[in-house]
């Protein structure tokens, strides 16, 4: 007799609803649950993650990028860079792929409540915020202000374009997108220069605001001293570390930042707890 | 009175045990090395050296399948390797410096998820351990908390006596039912004295003082000194007793294959890089480090323990001699 309910490492099946290609490289994918019980069943904070996999290639860790509000899809939006991104992208609607998960840590959503909020993010890293922003928006009353400063390099790297417009309707949603000097085409309406640029013109108030940032190192290390010379707090600033990781469950060794585990302690952190650790991300 | 067994017996032991169906794994001449095997026979059983790999591979395969999927018209099924059908296993003949080790690594393999494929190898085995009597200069095991004759993570204790043949002790209850079962291969203790326990080089080291350093020095020269000139090979990882850092991928294609785990190592270039080719640990001397900080920081602040046992093979076969206990030394000089 096997003892599948044991095996942690045992993925749950998905079918690939549908597909949007969110950049020429980028794509996302909505995933259903083939079997009912998990499709009733699974459930997942805002800032988890996921290990994806296209079996044959492998398994990629994702954050899950839909919101917890939606139910019965998650998605995923990922680059083709790799062996298995590769093959997730060979995919088509209604194919098979594995999913683990739900992992990590999570925002702590509840801790919001009543907060302004500004969400700053860079390139694919939009994908971690998204799921939060959704789920804000869905608790819409629960916030007060709620800011979204989004750039990439150029228009085309932008992710999420229609949810971009769709934001960009809404009176109670304040948002901004930037591209890098240079990556704007002629009909571009928005605003060009580098995300921690933008963030200090915006320069959203700190009082009773929480700001999420996520996005490459780079833009990390220079919008973290805009935030502060705006006010924000250490303890009020929230990101995602997105180290490589293979098993997602503590025990294959590689996604520690000292002696914290991304995988298990994160991947959501406060800037002071990224700050005390190593730097070594 | 305590109960001894003569080297025979002990190989009769083990032919009994075989007789039974149970798997043996033991020390064994492979050529000119000795390794831990399954055995064929009591005969095979070989004590002189200590084996060139750990004993962790009887819990921790180097390379194990942890699911097999099918494509079929389409429709892929993933089916579990089926675990019921893992041997009852007799690990004999292992030293307390290999002996501890599944203890150790018991606690990240339960670590909040069971990893079944290591913790029922563990249910499954009872660990024969033996007192150790030839050390060589690597071997370090008292220098950071084990020792030639511990007893820890062994179910049955072997003290190897003067004039051949051992004591046998009883640790734990799995011990004392395997000694039970073969009793009529025992007999009661005579006057024999046992044979001197090996006395490892280096005393005794203040662990708690190198975490605390290890704490507080992060960036320090002392890591690209004795880490530059590593090689990246991952041997010290492979051949370590608490390494237990792996990979999962995909083996076959599309059409169907197996998902297995790989030993991994903190070692090599591949082990953290990012999809966008960053590496957090971008050079040898970082990844060095995080070898040191792992076992001696890490795992003690998650674990409460140190994720070395002293049995010095990493520096036995370091291709560029590189000496733990020596790093650790001069820490603890610190």
């Amino acid at each position: 007799m096997c003892i599948p309910d044991k095996n942690i490492y045992k993925p749950h099946l998905a079918t690939i609803e549908s597909i949007v290609d969110e950049t020429p490289d980028v794509r996302t994918l909505r995933l259903v649950f083939q079997d009912e019980a998990v499709r009733e069943n699974f459930a997942f904070r805002a800032g988890q993650f996921a290990e994806y996999s296209a079996f044959g290639s492998g398994e990629s860790t994702f954050c899950i990028a839909s919101a917890p509000t939606r139910g019965g899809y998650i998605e995923c939006c990922f680059r083709a860079v790799g062996r298995v991104t590769e093959a997730l992208r060979r995919l088509e609607v209604g194919e098979t792929i594995g999913v683990r998960g739900p992992y990590g840590n999570s925002f702590p959503i509840e801790a919001f409540f009543g907060k302004n909020l500004v969400f700053v993010a860079g390139g694919i890293a939009l994908p971690p915020l998204r799921t939060l922003i959704w789920q804000c928006l869905d608790w819409r009353d629960k916030f007060g202000d709620i800011t979204i400063i989004y750039g990439a390099r150029t228009e085309s790297d932008l992710v999420y374009k229609h949810e971009l417009a769709e934001w960009q309707q809404r009176s109670d949603v304040r948002l901004v997108r930037t591209v890098d000097p240079g990556g704007n085409g002629p009909e571009w309406d928005g605003q060009v220069g580098f995300v921690p640029t933008v963030l200090e013109q915006v320069a959203p108030s700190a009082d009773n605001t929480i700001a999420l940032v996520c996005g490459p190192p780079i833009m990390i290390k220079f919008t973290l001293p805009v935030l502060e010379k705006l006010g924000f707090t250490d303890n009020a600033i929230y990101t995602t570390l997105e180290n490589r990781m293979k098993c997602g469950l503590g025990k294959c060794g590689r996604c520690n930042v000292g002696n914290v585990y991304v995988c298990k302690d994160g991947p959501v952190f406060t800037a002071a707890q990224v700050k005390a650790m190593p730097q070594e991300f | 009175m305590p109960k001894t067994i003569t080297e025979q017996n002990l190989h009769h032991l083990i032919d009994a045990l075989l007789a039974e169906g149970v798997r043996v794994i033991g020390p064994k001449r492979a050529d000119a090395l000795t390794i831990y095997a399954p055995l064929a026979n009591g005969e095979e059983l070989d004590l002189d050296q200590l084996p060139r790999r750990s004993a962790k591979e009887a819990f921790f395969p180097p390379c194990e399948t942890i699911l097999s999927f099918e494509k079929r018209d389409g429709k892929i099924t993933v089916s579990d390797p089926d675990l019921n059908r893992l041997p009852e296993t007799v690990l004999i003949g292992v030293r307390p410096c290999d002996a501890v080790a599944p203890g150790i690594l018991d606690a990240v393999f339960s670590w909040d998820y069971d990893d079944p494929f290591y913790l029922e190898r563990r249910k499954r085995t009872t660990i024969i351990g033996i007192a150790c009597t030839s050390a060589d200069d690597a071997c370090f095991c008292t220098a950071v908390g084990c020792s030639p004759d511990a007893r820890k993570g062994s179910d049955l204790f072997l003290v190897p006596l003067q004039g051949g043949g051992f004591v046998v002790e009883a640790m734990d209850g799995k011990g004392s039912a395997l000694k039970a079962r073969y009793e009529a291969l025992l007999a009661t203790s005579g006057s024999a004295q046992p044979l001197p326990l090996a006395v490892p080089a280096v005393d005794s080291l203040d662990l708690e003082k190198i975490r605390t350093w290890l704490a507080g020095n992060f960036e320090h020269p002392l890591w690209q000194e004795i880490a530059s000139r590593c090689a990246g090979c991952g041997a010290c990882a492979f051949l370590c007793p608490a390494c237990h850092c792996f990979d999962i991928v995909d083996e076959g294609g599309e059409a169907g294959g197996c998902r297995r785990k790989h030993w991994d190592a903190c070692g090599f270039g591949k082990f953290t890089m990012h999809a966008s080719a960053h590496n957090p640990r971008d050079v040898q001397p970082q990844r060095y480090r995080n070898r040191i900080m792992h076992k001696f920081k890490y795992y003690a602040d998650k674990f409460n323990q140190t994720l070395c046992t002293g049995c010095g093979r990493c520096i036995r076969w370091c291709p560029v001699g590189i000496d733990i206990k020596a790093v650790l030394d001069e820490i603890n000089k610190k």
